[in-house]
C-alpha cells in the first residue's frame, strides 16, 4: 500500500516539476537573506522557497519581504491583505477595518497589533487606529500574522489574532534607497540611508511621504477622507559577542481633509530600547523597554492625547527536554481625551496600567510529539488580574507534516470605549436626559474560549498547505440598551470557521499561492438584556473570502503578478459581494533601478467594501508607477 | 501523557498508519502524498544555503590592504572538492557586486595556485587535503571556509555545521587572526560558536 502511494505520487511529481527542478533552486534568491534568516532555513525541510514547516502549534501566515515587494503594497494595511488569514476591508481612504476570526469594524478591538515589540493597538478602543500606523514597506523582514488566541503569550487584546511586523536588523539595510510612487488615487516618497557605527554597528534613517486622495459616495458626491502623513525614523543596532542591542524610533504627523469642522490631525512619537543576551548554556534574556505618544484631534470624533511607557523581560532557557520561558513586563500610559461632536470620555482623563508575568513551557514527549503549556496572568485597572492559559499539542509524524490542536482561554479587557463613553459628546437633550450612552461602570472583560485543530503539510517538494478548524466560545461580549443606555456585557454565542491556506510552484518561474476563510457566527443576546442593535453592532463580517495569487517571472528581469479575491457579502449593513483583481508589472531595470506599474480593483471602477449605503465611500480602481533606486 | 491519550487514544494499539489515516479522514480535505526524494532536495537546500553563507561571508569579513593588491580585479571565491556547491554559488552571485568589484567564482583542483582568492571553500571531499591547503591559504590572507568537523582545531576560520536540521557556522578567531583577517562582530554574533584561544 505505501510502495503504491509513493509510486503514485512519483509518477505525480514527474508530471508536476521538470527535472533538476530542486536543484537549480533559488540560491539567488538566498543570497538576499540576513545571515541570521539564513540560519533558520531548515534544510531538511523540502520547501524550494526559503521557508520552513514551522513547528508552531498555531494558525501562522508568514508575509515576507518579498510578498509585500511583489504585491505592490503602499502601506500596511494593503500589505495585510496578503495574508489569507486577515480580513481586510478599506472603509474610506484612510481608514480601514482589519480583523481575524470575524467582529471585523473600524473600532474592531480583538487583534493586537506589534510593530518591532511595540503594542501598537490604542487604549482609548482597544482597537488600532490604521491611519496612524505606517513603516517603511521596503524595511520589513516579516509580518507574522497568527489568526487565533495569543493570549498566554501576548495578553488580553490578543483574543482573534496577532499581527507582528518585524522589520530588518539595520545592517541588513545598508546604502541608499529611493521610491517614488505617482497614481490616480495616491502617491508617496520614501527616502533610506543605512551605514555603519564603527565596527559592531549599523544603523538605519529614513523619511516618507505619503498621500492618499478622496474617495466618493455612489451618488458621485465626494467624501473629505483625503489624507497626507509624513514619518521619520531610525533604526540602531550593535552586536557585541552574545549581546545585541538595538534602539529604533520613529515620528510621524499627518492630516486629513478640511471640513466644515476642521481639520483632524495627528501626530505620534516612540523610542524604543532593547537588549539581548545569549548565554553559553543556551539560555537568553531580552529586555526592552520603549516610549510612545500618540496624539489624534478630530473635532466630530476622537480628541485623544495617549502617552505610554512599557517595560519587558523575558528569559528563555532549555533544561533537558523542556524549553521554559518566563516573562513580566509592565506599561503605564495616560490618556487625555477633550469632548467632540461625538464623544465625550469621563473622567477626560485616566491613568491606565497593564501588570503581567507569564511562563511557558514547551516540552518534547517523544521524538514526535511535542506539548505546551503556557499562561499569562495581566492585570488592568478596570477588572483586576485576568488568567490567559493556554495547551497546545503538535504531533509531527514525519517531517513533512504537522497536526496541532489548541485549547485557550483569551479575553478582551475593557477600554475606556467601553467604559468611559458618553454620547454625543456635546448634550443637546433636555432634562435629566443628558446623554443617550452613559458609558460602562460595570463593564467587565469579554471572554472568549477557544479550540483549534490544524494540520499543515508539504506533500511534495514544490507545495505546501495548511488547515485549521476552530471554534470560539464567546461570554460577555459588548452589548447596548435603548437610551438612556450604559453599556454592558450581555451578548454571548460562537463562531466557528475554516482558515485554509497554500502554495504551488508550479514550474521554476512561476508560483501560485491562494487560501480561503469562512466563518459561521452565532451570537445572541441574553436574556434581561435589552439591547435594541443586538450582536451587530460588534462588527460585520462575510461568510467566506478566499484569494488566488500567482507569481510569475516572466523573465529575469520582467515580473508579473496578479492577485484576485473574494470577499463574500457582508450582512448588516449589507455590503454586496465584491472581486478585486490586483496586478502588478515589474522591470529590472538595471542593478540599482527597478520600475513596476500596479493595478489595483483592475476590472472594477469601484466598490464598496464597508459600512452603509448610501453614505459610504466606493474604493476606486487605481493606477500607480513606482520607481526603486537603491545602491 | 493524559492529554495524548485524550486525543489519540492509546497509541499503543494503534498503527502510525491507521492512525494517520484516521486524522486525514477526519480532516477529509486533501490527500496527502507520502515521502518522495526527501533526501535529494534537503541536499540541494544545503547547498544552496551554504552558498549563500559563502557570499554573504564577504560582507562581514576585512582582508588586509594587502590582500587587496589589484582593486580592479573581480573579488573571488575558490572552491575546492565541492562542484555542487560552486554551481549554487555561480547562481547566487550573477549579477551581484561586492563594493563594486564583481564576483567570480573559481572551481579549484589540487594543486592548483591560490593566487588572486579572496575566500577559499573546501569541501568535505579534499578535507583530508585541509592542512596543505591551509599552508598555501593563511600567508595570502585567504578566508578559509570548511564543512568538516574538527577543520577549526586545523586551521579553518569558518567551519560549517548542522545545528537541528539547519546550516551554522562556527569561527576561529585565532585562525582570522593568523591570515590577518578582521570579522565584524556581526559575524560572531550569528556564529553558533566563537573559538579563541591555541586550538
Amino acid at each position: 500500500m505505501k510502495k503504491q502511494m509513493r509510486a503514485i505520487a512519483g509518477v505525480l511529481l514527474a508530471l508536476a516539476s521538470s527535472p533538476g527542478y530542486a536543484e537549480d533552486a533559488k540560491a539567488k534568491e538566498l543570497a538576499d537573506l540576513s545571515l541570521e534568516e539564513l540560519g533558520n532555513i531548515e534544510v531538511t525541510s523540502v520547501s524550494r522557497r526559503p521557508e520552513r514547516l514551522s513547528d508552531a502549534a498555531a494558525s501562522i501566515f508568514v508575509i515576507t519581504g518579498e510578498d509585500i515587494r511583489r504585491s505592490g503594497a503602499t502601506s500596511l494595511p494593503e500589505a495585510l491583505r496578503l495574508a489569507p488569514n486577515l480580513q481586510v476591508a478599506r472603509v474610506d481612504a484612510k481608514t480601514y477595518a482589519i480583523t481575524a476570526r470575524g467582529f471585523n469594524n473600524a473600532i474592531g478591538n480583538k487583534l493586537l497589533v506589534v510593530i518591532d515589540g511595540r503594542t501598537v493597538y490604542s487604549p482609548l478602543f482597544s482597537g488600532v487606529f490604521w491611519d496612524q500606523q505606517d513603516v517603511m514597506l521596503e524595511d520589513v523582514e516579516r509580518i507574522e500574522v497568527v489568526s487565533g488566541p495569543g493570549a498566554a503569550q501576548w495578553g488580553a487584546n490578543a483574543v482573534n489574532g496577532v499581527i507582528n511586523v518585524i522589520t530588518r536588523h539595520a545592517g541588513d539595510t545598508q546604502g541608499a534607497l529611493a521610491t517614488i510612487t505617482s497614481g490616480n488615487t495616491e502617491g508617496d516618497r520614501a527616502l533610506r540611508y543605512g551605514g555603519k557605527l564603527g565596527e559592531d554597528g549599523a544603523y538605519r534613517v529614513y523619511g516618507k511621504f505619503a498621500d492618499r486622495n478622496r474617495t466618493a459616495l455612489a451618488s458621485g458626491a465626494p467624501v473629505f477622507d483625503g489624507w497626507s502623513t509624513t514619518q521619520a525614523g531610525f533604526r540602531a543596532d550593535w552586536a557585541h559577542a552574545g549581546d545585541s542591542f538595538t534602539v529604533q524610533g520613529d515620528a510621524n504627523k499627518g492630516s486629513s481633509d478640511q471640513t466644515a469642522l476642521g481639520v483632524p490631525n495627528f501626530s505620534g512619537a516612540n523610542l524604543l530600547a532593547r537588549w539581548s543576551r545569549k548565554y553559553d548554556d543556551g539560555s537568553d534574556l531580552r529586555l526592552q523597554a520603549y516610549l510612545d505618544h500618540a496624539d489624534r484631534d478630530d473635532l466630530v470624533q476622537f480628541r485623544d492625547r495617549m502617552q505610554t511607557f512599557d517595560i519587558d523581560a523575558q528569559y528563555g532557557m532549555v533544561i533537558g527536554d523542556h524549553k521554559l520561558l518566563l516573562g513580566g513586563g509592565n506599561r503605564v500610559a495616560h490618556d487625555r481625551t477633550i469632548r467632540s461632536l461625538l464623544v465625550d470620555f469621563i473622567p477626560g482623563s485616566r491613568s491606565l496600567r497593564w501588570t503581567n508575568l507569564f511562563v511557558q513551557d514547551e516540552v518534547k514527549l517523544n521524538q514526535h510529539l511535542q506539548f505546551t503549556a503556557g499562561a499569562k496572568l495581566e492585570s488592568n485597572v478596570y477588572t483586576g488580574w485576568e488568567f490567559l492559559p493556554t495547551a497546545r499539542l503538535a504531533w509531527k509524524p514525519d517531517d513533512r507534516q504537522l497536526v496541532w490542536t489548541a485549547f485557550s482561554r483569551a479575553v478582551r479587557a475593557p477600554a475606556r470605549l467601553d467604559t468611559d463613553f458618553f454620547f454625543p459628546g456635546s448634550p443637546v437633550l433636555a432634562g435629566n436626559l443628558k446623554f443617550l450612552i452613559n458609558g460602562g461602570p460595570g463593564f467587565e472583560s469579554e471572554i472568549s474560549n477557544v479550540i483549534e485543530l490544524g494540520y499543515r503539510a508539504q506533500p511534495t517538494s514544490s507545495s505546501s498547505y495548511s488547515v485549521t478548524l476552530f471554534r470560539n466560545m464567546y461570554d460577555k461580549l459588548r452589548s447596548g440598551q435603548p437610551p438612556p443606555a450604559v453599556i454592558q456585557n450581555m451578548i454571548d454565542g460562537n463562531a466557528t470557521g475554516l482558515e485554509m491556506w497554500g502554495s504551488y510552484q508550479v514550474t521554476q518561474d512561476w508560483r501560485l499561492t491562494g487560501g480561503i476563510t469562512t466563518l459561521t457566527q452565532r451570537l445572541q443576546v441574553e436574556p434581561g438584556s435589552r439591547d435594541p442593535t443586538g450582536p451587530s453592532a460588534l462588527g460585520n463580517d462575510p461568510d467566506y473570502q478566499w484569494m488566488l495569487r500567482s507569481l510569475w517571472n516572466v523573465s529575469a528581469r520582467v515580473e508579473f503578478d496578479v492577485m484576485v479575491r473574494r470577499v463574500a457579502a457582508l450582512p448588516n449593513p449589507v455590503v454586496p459581494a465584491y472581486n478585486a483583481v490586483d496586478a502588478r508589472l515589474g522591470w529590472r531595470v538595471n542593478r540599482e533601478t527597478d520600475i513596476s506599474l500596479i493595478v489595483r480593483n483592475g476590472f472594477d471602477p469601484s466598490h464598496p467594501e464597508f459600512a452603509a449605503a448610501p453614505g459610504r465611500s466606493e474604493i476606486p480602481r487605481s493606477a500607480m508607477l513606482r520607481l526603486t533606486w537603491k545602491q | 501523557m493524559e492529554a495524548v491519550t485524550f486525543l489519540f487514544g492509546r497509541r499503543r494499539n494503534l498503527p502510525a498508519r491507521t492512525l494517520r489515516t484516521a486524522i486525514f479522514a477526519a480532516l477529509s480535505i486533501f490527500i496527502c502524498l507520502e515521502q518522495c526524494a526527501a533526501q535529494d532536495d534537503a541536499q540541494a537546500v544545503e547547498h544552496q544555503v551554504k552558498a549563500a553563507f559563502l557570499y554573504k561571508f564577504a560582507g562581514y569579513v576585512k582582508w588586509p590592504d594587502s590582500a587587496d593588491a589589484r582593486p580592479d580585479a573581480p573579488f573571488t571565491i575558490g572552491v575546492i572538492g565541492a562542484d555542487a556547491i560552486a554551481a549554487e554559488l555561480v547562481e547566487a552571485v550573477a549579477g551581484r557586486k561586492l563594493e563594486d568589484r564583481n564576483i567570480a567564482v573559481k572551481r579549484l583542483k589540487a594543486g592548483e595556485p591560490l593566487a588572486g582568492i579572496q575566500i577559499l571553500f573546501v569541501g568535505r571531499s579534499e578535507a583530508a587535503r585541509l592542512n596543505q591547503l591551509l599552508q598555501a591559504a593563511q600567508p595570502r590572507s585567504i578566508l578559509v571556509v570548511t564543512e568538516s568537523e574538527g577543520a577549526l582545531a586545523q586551521g579553518s576560520v569558518i567551519n560549517f555545521v548542522m545545528a537541528d536540521r539547519r546550516v551554522r557556522f562556527e569561527i576561529s578567531l585565532d585562525s582570522a587572526e593568523k591570515s590577518r583577517l578582521k570579522l565584524s562582530s556581526r559575524l560572531l554574533a550569528v556564529a553558533q560558536q566563537v573559538r579563541t584561544g591555541t586550538p
